[in-house]
C-alpha cells in the first residue's frame, strides 16, 4: 500500500510536470518520469513483460523520438504560450471530471483480489502466456499492427522527405539547409 | 484490503489513478496551444488508459479466467499502434514546422475539412 502511494504521488507529479512546465524538454523529461514510474506500477500489477516494454518502447525509442524532434524544431519562445481564455475551464473541466471517477472508483469498494490466485493466472504476465494469446486470439489483431507499422514508416519518411521546391527563406530549417548546401559544395 | 501474505492494493485504487493522470493529460490538450505539447499531453492518456488494462487484467485474473493475459496483450498491441502514431504524427509535425515557422495549432486555420 505505501509502495503503490509513493508511485501514484510520483506519477501524479510527473504528469502535473507535463501539463504545467515551460520548457518543452523539461515538459519531455517529465514525462519519462511519469512513464518508468508507470512501468514500476506494471510491475505490482504482476505485467512483468509489459514492464519491460514499456521502459523499452516507451521510456525508451519513443521519448528519445520526441526530445530529438523537440530540439530539432528548436520553438523555444512559442511553445511557452499557452490559450489563457481556456484555461480556467480546462483546468476546472479537468479537475471535476477526474475528481468524479476517482470518488466513483473508490465508493464502489470490492473484495481487493487474491494475491495467490492472481500470480497463479498471471504468472507475472510471463511472456509465454502473452505470446499464446497474441498468436492465437490476437493473431488478426498481430498482423494489422504488422501492417500499421510498415504504414506508419512509409508514412513518416514521405512526410519529411525534402522536396524540389525550396522552404519559405527565413524559416530556420530553410536557413539549415543553405547551410548544408553550402557545406557540401 | 488483506488477502493472503502479502498485501494487495485494491484495483479501484489503481482506476482511480488512472482517471486522474488521464485528466491532467486531458487538461493538457486543451490548454497547450503548440502541437507538441498536446502530443505529448495524448501519450500521457493513452498511457492512463494502458494502466486500466493491465488494473482490470489482474482483477480479471483473480477471478480464474484467462481474460486476465488477453488485457496484457491488449496493451502490448495498444504499445505498437503508439509506436506508429508517435512517428506519424512527429513526421506531420516536422512537415508543418517546415513550411511554416511555428506548430501553434490555433494559427492552422485552413487544416480543416
Amino acid at each position: 500500500m505505501i509502495t503503490f502511494a509513493v508511485l501514484a504521488v510520483v506519477m501524479v507529479v510527473g504528469a502535473l510536470g507535463v501539463v504545467l512546465l515551460r520548457q518543452p524538454v523539461h515538459a519531455a523529461l517529465s514525462l519519462v518520469g511519469t512513464l518508468l514510474t508507470l512501468a514500476v506500477v506494471f510491475v505490482t500489477l504482476q505485467a512483468h513483460f509489459l514492464a519491460a516494454i514499456q521502459v523499452i518502447v516507451y521510456g525508451g525509442a519513443i521519448m528519445v523520438l520526441f526530445l530529438f524532434v523537440i530540439m530539432l524544431l528548436n520553438l523555444k519562445e512559442e511553445a511557452t504560450k499557452t490559450r489563457a481564455a481556456y484555461r480556467w475551464v480546462a483546468y476546472g473541466v479537468g479537475v471535476i471530471a477526474a475528481a468524479a471517477i476517482a470518488v466513483g472508483a473508490l465508493l464502489d469498494p470490492r473484495q481487493a483480489p487474491d494475491a495467490l490466485a492472481v500470480s497463479e493466472a498471471l504468472r507475472g504476465g510471463s511472456p509465454e502466456l502473452i505470446a499464446e494469446v497474441l498468436f492465437g486470439e490476437f493473431m488478426l489483431a498481430f498482423q494489422l499492427v504488422g501492417v500499421l507499422l510498415l504504414t506508419g514508416m512509409v508514412g513518416a519518411v514521405a512526410l519529411v522527405q525534402r522536396h524540389n521546391e525550396p522552404p519559405r527563406p527565413g524559416t530556420p530549417l530553410a536557413d539549415a539547409s543553405r547551410r548544408d548546401a553550402r557545406g557540401t559544395r | 484490503m488483506r488477502a493472503g501474505p502479502a498485501e494487495v492494493v485494491p484495483t479501484e485504487y489503481y482506476v482511480a489513478l488512472s482517471a486522474l493522470v488521464f485528466a491532467i493529460g486531458a487538461v493538457g490538450v486543451l490548454t497547450r496551444r503548440s502541437a507538441i505539447m498536446i502530443f505529448l499531453s495524448v501519450e500521457l492518456m493513452l498511457n492512463a488508459a494502458n494502466l486500466a488494462l493491465v488494473a482490470y487484467a489482474r482483477q480479471w485474473a483473480a477471478a480464474g479466467t484467462l481474460v486476465g493475459i488477453t488485457g496484457q496483450t491488449a496493451v502490448f498491441i495498444i504499445l505498437a499502434v503508439a509506436a506508429a502514431e508517435v512517428a506519424v504524427g512527429l513526421g506531420i509535425l516536422v512537415a508543418i514546422f517546415r513550411r511554416r515557422v511555428s506548430t501553434d495549432v490555433d494559427t492552422l486555420a485552413e487544416v480543416r475539412l
